[in-house]
């Protein structure tokens, strides 16, 4: 008796602990079937599905490191801001160096990886709430590029065969490069998530901040080593769309930072901290790019991209909200049950 | 008995802004022996035990623990000293599952840090049936869980890390009666297992059937302390209503108060 208890506990658990996953893939499958539908033509067509590869990238890559933040219970904005600040430097060097060289990348990953890590310093050792914070450095890296380049965009064009080129927006197969970043990132970040102990002190900072201390976790470690690894990758997301449009436009980055915030809390992590996953991010990065496509393959102008987008998100959180409703009222009874 | 101290807390004082929370306090457990921590609201008990888990620092004093002298402690030092904090609220990550709590902040991994998840839930499960809690399987978030398989759990945590003195602060409160029965079984078991313990409670019939030694603390004071085989529950209650009303402890104890005597030499 007690066995069986034990299994129907444990299906339901698994259940449980995928269906935001689950719901989150089926909403993405509607929204094809939905599009297939309105405009057959379109969607067989693999010219369609090659290039949501290319732009896809530029929402779902940042906001795969922007999930470890947010699993911490932290925000970062200023993502949007590293975006331009990491190609530029990148640029910068190539314009000196005459040539694309990886040092170019190098460098404007550096940069990336240092404004982040003020990110984290910021919040940190000041104290500075994480929203305010990366408001302020999302300003100021904005306004360091504007200064420097006077607003004006850089051309790439003359780089466009090198290997950087290549090796970051080239295309494998047929495939975009940049969509090989984003899967083989979403899988190293599933990783550190998932599988090793930095992901797990992670999860812990956000659901219990006091308890992790107790245990003896570095919170501060911890964060500002994840706002750093974000500044990063968001340096990196800027390269890939520079070079993919082979032109560093000094606003970079704007329409991606809600963009990016939107495709992890589609994808079933909460603002609150403590679960989230990057499954769910990829694939609701991914939706927002195919909705913005498939309004557009439909026929339909782009200004219903961002009412349909808003739609899919009110109903993605109402979802989420349910579910965590009858999730709360499950724990009551459990609890009642293993007196 | 070895009355060997594992944890000595000398001359402690500690403020909160005009308030003082402790007043030169003088505190220590022995090897194998379980402490009854206890008084009023506000008497300074969790304050006195948030210090020796490293959450606060005293202002004045100094704790020694295992012939080490420390001015004061952090979380990660107490807890690597062997010291663990059983709370019910803020020891636990409620979305995660049994034995990712457990293992939390000392998980068991690889030489690159990752996870031996299934070492791991062994070993949880191990820990947790020891103290007959196998209903609920190692992978259930702790969310689901009652108060009493809460303290179970941080139980095996400390049982797991073989911490040298577990304290428990109100481990009881909220409880039903049988749950309140079970986690007093998890503290006779650590007492089983060698291990040390302070146990706070309002709760003289909880606190008394464990505990060797009451300390009993008042206003940031420690007035009494009391051996169990010298007192009855009746008298205890006594004496902590004795203390609510005239701050004192009745004259016919003083004989047994070791505190007064290991104070006045």
């Amino acid at each position: 008796m007690r066995k069986t208890f034990s299994r129907i506990e444990i299906a339901k658990q698994i259940i449980a602990r995928y269906r935001l996953q689950l719901i989150t893939t089926l909403i993405l499958l509607v929204v094809w079937f939905t599009f297939s539908i309105i405009n057959p033509a379109a969607f067989t067509n693999t010219f369609t599905y090659t290039s949501l590869m290319v732009v896809s990238p530029f929402t779902i890559i940042p906001a795969l490191s922007l999930t470890l933040i947010i699993i911490a219970g932290e925000i970062d904005l200023s993502f949007s801001s590293i975006m331009a600040l990491g190609p530029l430097i990148t640029a910068l060097t190539w314009q000196v160096m005459g040539e694309a060289s990886f040092l170019g990348v190098l460098s404007g990953l550096i940069v990336g990886l240092g404004a982040g890590l003020l990110n984290g310093i910021l919040v940190c050792k000041l104290g500075i709430p994480s929203l305010i914070a990366t408001i302020g450095t999302m300003f100021l890296w904005r306004g360091v590029v504007l200064v420097i380049t006077q607003g004006f965009g850089i051309p790439l064009g003359q780089y466009r065969n090198s290997a950087v080129f290549n090796a970051l927006v080239g295309r494998v197969e047929g495939v975009p490069a940049q969509f090989l970043w984003a899967i083989g990132l979403a899988i190293i970040l599933w990783l550190i998530l998932n599988r090793h102990r930095f992901g797990a002190h992670i999860y812990y900072i956000g659901d219990n901040r006091t308890a992790a201390q107790m245990v003896g976790i570095n919170i501060h470690k911890v964060l500002i080593l994840i706002f750093a690894i974000h500044g990063l990758i968001a340096a990196f997301t800027g390269m890939i769309n520079a070079f993919e449009m082979a032109t560093f436009w000094p606003t970079l980055g704007d329409i991606y930072m809600l963009k990016s915030v939107a495709a992890v809390v589609v994808g079933g992590t909460p603002v609150t901290g403590g679960v989230g996953t990057i499954y769910g991010t990829f694939i609701g990065g991914l939706m927002l790019e195919f909705i913005e496509m498939g309004i557009l393959a439909a026929g339909f102008t782009g200004f219903w991209i961002r009412l349909v987008h808003g739609l899919i998100i009110i109903i993605a959180l109402a979802a989420q909200g349910i579910l965590r409703r009858r999730e709360l009222i499950r724990a009551r009874i459990m609890r009642l049950i293993t007196t | 008995m070895n009355n060997r101290h594992i944890v000595e807390m000398r001359n402690i004082t500690k403020r909160f802004g005009t308030i003082v929370a402790l007043r030169n306090v003088n505190f220590h457990v022995n090897e194998n022996e379980i402490v009854g921590l206890v008084g009023d609201n506000g008497a300074g008990k969790s304050t006195l035990v948030k210090i020796l888990a490293g959450v606060y620092a005293p202002d004045e004093g100094e704790i020694v623990i295992k012939g080490m002298r420390f001015k004061k402690l952090n979380p990660k030092l107490a807890y690597e000293l062997g010291i663990v904090l059983i709370h019910q609220e803020y020891t636990l990550c409620d979305d995660h599952p049994i034995w990712r709590n457990v293992f939390m902040g000392r998980e068991l991994t690889n030489k690159l840090g990752f996870l031996k998840i299934n070492d791991m839930k062994k070993i949880a499960y191990q820990s947790l049936s020891q103290l007959g809690l196998f209903r609920m399987p190692v992978d259930t978030p702790v969310k689901y869980l009652s108060g009493g398989y809460k303290q179970g759990v941080q139980i095996s945590r400390a049982l797991v890390f073989e911490a040298d003195l577990v304290i428990l602060d109100e481990p009881t409160t909220a409880l039903s009666i049988t749950e309140t029965q079970r986690v007093l079984e998890y503290v006779k078991e650590l007492k089983n297992k060698g291990k040390s313990a302070i146990f706070i409670s309002h709760n003289i019939y909880h606190v008394y059937p464990v505990a060797d030694r009451f300390v009993i603390l008042d206003k940031g004071n420690v007035i009494a302390e009391f051996n169990k085989k010298d007192l009855v529950p009746e008298d205890l209650t006594e004496i902590m209503i004795s203390i609510a009303r005239t701050g004192k402890i009745p004259e016919k104890y003083h004989e047994l108060n070791l505190y007064r005597s290991t104070s006045s030499i």
